[in-house]
């Protein structure tokens, strides 16, 4: 027993460094698709993690005009607190101008042009409502009914917004699955065809091994274990890149800390658990490509 | 030991290479095979352990239908069989230690097994002191010498044969034959393909001779014709 698995060993290294530029290749392509796989885990978790913040949190902004008078807000706001079957009244803030400027200057920070047009004067105050029920036909019907009030400007539901984020990101987790799933395919197909560059480079070793009464599995592990390896290999690299483009990520977003973009984040311990899972599926496909590879070579 | 039953093989359908062949081989034997190039020895050859399959018959080795038998069983077969070859398939980037030493690692022997099984087998064919050598820097017979050593190493029940003085001239081709005689003498069946008229009828064995596929000849100590 000890004899077969030094005897694997020593073949799998062997041929590790016959094949330097193909096994690079293959490990290149491993690498890259891994990568792109877990990019989609992550960046399907922040998409979910965003949503899952909004949902929880306002749905519904009351916008006040920025000319209105006291009065008229004190009522809007008694409006609002008299429902406290549809709004959770507890949760009811109210942002002044000076408020919503402050968080104007960071909503649009990337876009000076919106924010030149704004002044803490013109800008309009608002109410951040926080809904109870999870009917939206209802929230929008009371929303509707806020429209009436006199000195309400507009009123927003933030589920317009959450759609439209869901549909992008139904969209991001579609072309990601299937970019990735391409780009796995071709790894195993490049892993495949080093494994049959390798056993043809050893026809004449194999068919004295078959004579002499190998068996297949004695014949084909060796090979299996490269592939395995270069898969692996593959799945160690996309891992350091996908530790490295996380927290470049995390970075950037750190800088808009108070507001939603942080909920992209994602945490450190759902990042390894995706990499352990690249390091799984790296093993696994170079160990199917080989395999694949070495049975259909072996069958004569 | 070895028994064909109305064995017919065709590679395509104009091709018969062997056609309703039947005989059998005692143990201990020495058969040589003969007739021209095409006629059939290397299909029979190849029958016997499996690296072909006929269309219609049976092949009975070591009393049993070995193309009844599953795939995962034909390794084992073949370790009661060595092969030798006209061209010898020795691994041109190993020793001649290193040769012999892999027909048994392959089949999962151990090292003590192996460095006591190897110079045994290097010291019956005469290349004792060329275990280190690579086959480059041997002669044609002493590299048929090391194809012999590693067909026996495992002490096969039989030994086949194809053409294995065809690249040699006659005297390096009488030694290879004393010594395969030797191991025939083993016990040992040896079954050896060859068109070497010389050699056939120095030895005197049993001959069955091939013609187009088909047996024509199955004689007890046999010349060429």
């Amino acid at each position: 027993m000890l004899a077969r698995i030094s005897y694997a060993f020593r073949e799998t290294w062997a041929s590790f460094k016959r094949n330097v530029t193909l096994t690079a290749a293959a490990v290149i392509t491993s690498a890259v698709s891994l990568l792109l796989v877990g990019s989609t885990f992550l960046i399907q978790r922040a998409f979910d993690n965003l949503l899952t913040r909004w949902k929880g949190d306002v749905e519904l902004i009351v916008y006040v005009r920025s000319d209105a008078s006291p009065e008229q807000i004190a009522f809007i706001q008694e409006a609002i607190e008299s429902q406290p079957t549809i709004i959770d009244v507890s949760k009811l803030r109210y942002l002044d101008q000076a408020e919503s400027y402050a968080e104007a200057q960071k909503l649009f920070a990337g876009d000076p042009g919106t924010l030149r047009l704004l002044t803490p004067e013109n800008i309009p105050s608002q109410f951040k409502v926080v809904p109870i029920t999870d009917d939206s036909n209802l929230i929008r019907e009371l929303g509707e009914s806020f429209r009436g009030i006199e000195g309400v400007r507009e009123v927003a539901y933030a589920q317009d917004v959450f759609d439209v984020v869901s549909r992008v990101s139904q969209f991001i987790r579609v072309a990601t699955t299937v970019m990735s799933i391409v780009l796995l395919i071709v790894a195993i197909g490049l892993i495949w065809n080093t494994i049959r560059t390798a056993m043809f480079a050893r026809r004449r070793e194999i068919e004295v091994m078959k004579l002499v009464g190998a068996t297949n599995w004695f014949i084909r592990i060796p090979f299996m274990l490269e592939g395995l390896l270069q898969g692996l290999i593959g799945g160690v690299l996309s891992c350091a890149g996908l530790w490295g483009l996380n927290t470049a990520w995390s970075n950037a977003v750190a800088d808009f800390n108070d507001t939603e973009l942080a909920a992209l984040v994602v945490s450190d311990g759902y990042v390894r658990w995706v990499m352990i899972m690249l390091l799984v599926i790296g093993a696994a496909a170079g160990a199917i490509g080989s395999g694949i590879a070495a049975s259909r070579f072996l069958d004569v | 030991m070895i028994r064909l039953e109305n064995v017919t093989k065709t590679y395509s359908t104009e091709v018969t290479a062997l056609r309703d062949a039947s005989f059998e081989i005692a143990k201990g034997e020495f058969v040589f095979l003969v007739g021209p190039s095409g006629s059939g020895k290397s299909t029979l050859l190849r029958l016997m352990n499996r690296q072909e399959q006929p269309e219609r018959g049976e092949v009975w080795v070591a009393g049993k239908d070995i193309n009844a038998m599953p795939d995962s069983k034909v390794p084992f077969l073949r370790r009661n069989i060595g092969n030798i070859f006209q061209d010898y398939k020795l691994l041109l980037n190993k020793t001649v230690f290193e040769n012999v030493a892999f027909a048994l690692e392959v089949i999962g022997r151990p090292k003590h097994v192996i460095s006591q099984q190897v110079p045994a087998v290097l010291d019956l064919v005469g290349l004792a002191d060329k275990g280190d050598r690579f086959p480059h820097q041997l002669s044609g017979g002493e590299q048929q010498r090391v194809s012999i050593a590693r067909a026996f190493v495992n002490r096969p029940l039989i030994l086949l044969a194809d053409e294995p003085t065809g690249n040699l001239d006659p005297a390096t081709g009488e030694g290879i034959m004393r010594l395969l005689d030797r191991i025939n003498g083993t016990g040992t069946t040896v079954v050896m393909a060859t068109h070497d008229q010389r050699i056939v009828n120095q030895m005197r064995k049993r001959v069955v001779q091939l013609d187009r596929g088909v047996i024509v000849r199955d004689q007890e100590r046999g010349v060429y014709d």
